[in-house]
């Protein structure tokens, strides 16, 4: 793309994001959000495939939905009310349509159908955007609207998009499409503790951009989009292969490492409030992503997959320049876990 | 009456509404678009936004409509679809005018009487006042409301990259 397009696309998208969080009218909400989609769309559509196109058709369909019911919403909102303000969302009717306008836009279930197409039909660093700088306007609304949830939906399609990110990546190979049903799974995650305790719902959000992040500049540096590329990995970064190690048992949860924080404490939070059995389902699903996190570990950097001879020895291991705070990040998903008291203060 | 004209305008809104999202060829569309601005421009007129409605006819029928039908023309097919061409298209009209009709039917209760506008409007709307809101708002645009006029044009300018981006093909 020209370089004079690439900044006014990257800046707009920038900007949308960030005036969706100052705003406070549901008019300049909705413009960040629009200004965030029109903006990923030529860079969804870079390299000029037909799946490259057909997943930004995609996109837009879906989130252009999303945006009409969000002004529906904020228009009823306002003929009920009178008012436009962002956190005053009275009318029950009116937050029951933007709660499923904004978790269209995040992609959960049952509107998760477009998240592994469009994370798949594009290269790495344009699905890493997808998947996580588009996730915090949506989010930033649903965080300013949580008193007035319908507490039935939001409850339900946590424990849906938590079965069917952890079930529907059992089957896949293609490690965007992975990437795509573990964002499913976390979002249902952050979704299910939200009416009970926001501030939690905004740890786990931080902590899933560190750990989605760090896998994708992994990804994006050994070039492996595939689970049978990423078998070979290990001769050229044999490093990376160890961090991604770390990296996806902490997105799968597992204790001494700080993937298991959020999951505790949102667990803590579920049964503070007596919903336990809901609780036991969504830590027996999250065993689920677990396993397919296991199966990437197992085909990277636990066993050595059949290569040719020629493979197996290389005189010369180049360190990747650019790293994108990679350390920075690995050591948060590493050892974060003790400061866990000091979360559970701000909480 | 005059409200019978404004239900009238309403529903035939919907109609246009319902005859371009049925997809036909774009030409077509096109027209149902026109229907539907003209129409919703007398909806505007009616409660009294004199302004802003003939801003719509100007610039949105007399501009952007313009230059879409001129572009559409150049672009045709040789055999465009029209409404009856096609079993989906067709299915699709009747459809939207099946729902349509039953959602006038509900809202009305079925009651001959009443085709006023006192079921269908929430706030009156009917207060003689000496302000002109459209007039007011168009200027307040460009004095309180600079940083939306901002955003507004940034998004245009945008848009123009945007779409020579993704129209730019192989």
């Amino acid at each position: 793309m020209n370089p004079l397009a690439s900044i006014i696309m990257s800046s707009t998208l920038i900007s949308g994001t960030l005036i969706t969080l100052i705003s406070s009218h549901w008019l300049m909400a909705w413009m960040g959000l629009e200004m965030n989609m029109f903006a990923i769309i030529p860079m969804i559509m870079k390299n000029n495939s037909p799946r490259a196109i057909e997943a930004a058709m995609k996109y837009f369909l879906i989130q252009a939905s999303a945006s009409m019911l969000l002004l529906m919403a904020a228009s009823l909102n306002f003929m009920y009310s009178g008012q436009w303000t962002l956190t005053e969302m009275n009318v029950s009717m009116a937050s029951l349509i933007m709660l499923i306008a904004m978790l269209m836009k995040l992609g959960m279930a049952p509107f998760h159908f477009w998240v592994p197409e469009v994370t798949q039909g594009t290269v790495l660093l344009t699905s890493l955007i997808i998947l996580t700088w588009q996730k915090l306007a949506p989010l930033a609304i649903l965080f300013q609207i949580t008193p007035s949830i319908n507490v039935n939906i939001i409850l339900t399609t946590a424990i849906l998009s938590i079965l069917i990110g952890g079930w529907g990546g059992l089957n896949q190979t293609q490690l965007r499409k992975i990437m795509a049903y573990s964002s499913i799974a976390h979002m249902g995650w952050m979704a299910a503790v939200m009416i009970y305790n926001p501030t939690l719902m905004l740890l786990n959000l931080l902590l899933y951009l560190i750990f989605t992040f760090s896998a994708f500049t992994i990804l994006i540096k050994c070039s492996s989009t595939s689970t049978s590329m990423l078998t070979m990995t290990w001769n050229s970064y044999p490093l990376m292969v160890s961090i991604l190690l770390i990296i996806l048992l902490s997105m799968g949860g597992l204790p001494p490492l700080t993937g298991f924080v959020p999951k505790w404490l949102i667990i803590y939070e579920l049964i503070k409030n007596t919903n336990i059995a809901m609780t036991l389902t969504m830590s027996i699903l999250a065993l689920l992503n677990l396993f397919f996190y296991l199966r990437l570990i197992y085909a990277s950097s636990l066993t050595l997959f059949p290569t040719s001879s020629n493979l197996k020895f290389k005189w010369k291991i180049n360190t990747p320049n650019k790293m994108y705070f990679l350390p920075t990040m690995v050591s948060i998903s590493l050892l974060f876990l003790p400061v866990s008291p000091m979360i559970l203060m701000l909480s | 009456m005059v409200k019978f004209i404004l239900f009238m305008m309403s529903v035939l809104f919907v109609v246009s509404f319902v005859g371009f999202s049925c997809k036909p060829s774009p030409i077509y569309g096109g027209l149902g678009l026109i229907i539907g601005g003209g129409v919703g421009c007398g909806v505007v007129l009616y409660f009294g936004g004199a302004f802003l409605g003939l801003m719509v006819f100007l610039v949105y029928l007399g501009g952007m409509l313009v230059v879409f039908g001129y572009t559409t023309a150049m672009a045709t097919e040789e055999f465009p679809e029209i409404w009856m061409s096609s079993t989906t298209v067709m299915g699709s009209l009747c459809l939207g005018l099946l729902a349509e009709g039953l959602i006038v039917v509900y809202l009305k209760g079925g009651d001959e009487k009443m085709w006023g506008a006192e079921s269908l409007v929430m706030f009156s709307g009917e207060e003689v006042g000496f302000i002109r809101e459209d007039y007011l708002a168009g200027s307040i645009l460009y004095s309180g409301g600079n940083w939306m006029l901002l955003l507004s044009g940034w998004c245009l300018f945008v848009s123009v990259f945007i779409v020579m981006e993704i129209t730019r093909g192989r």
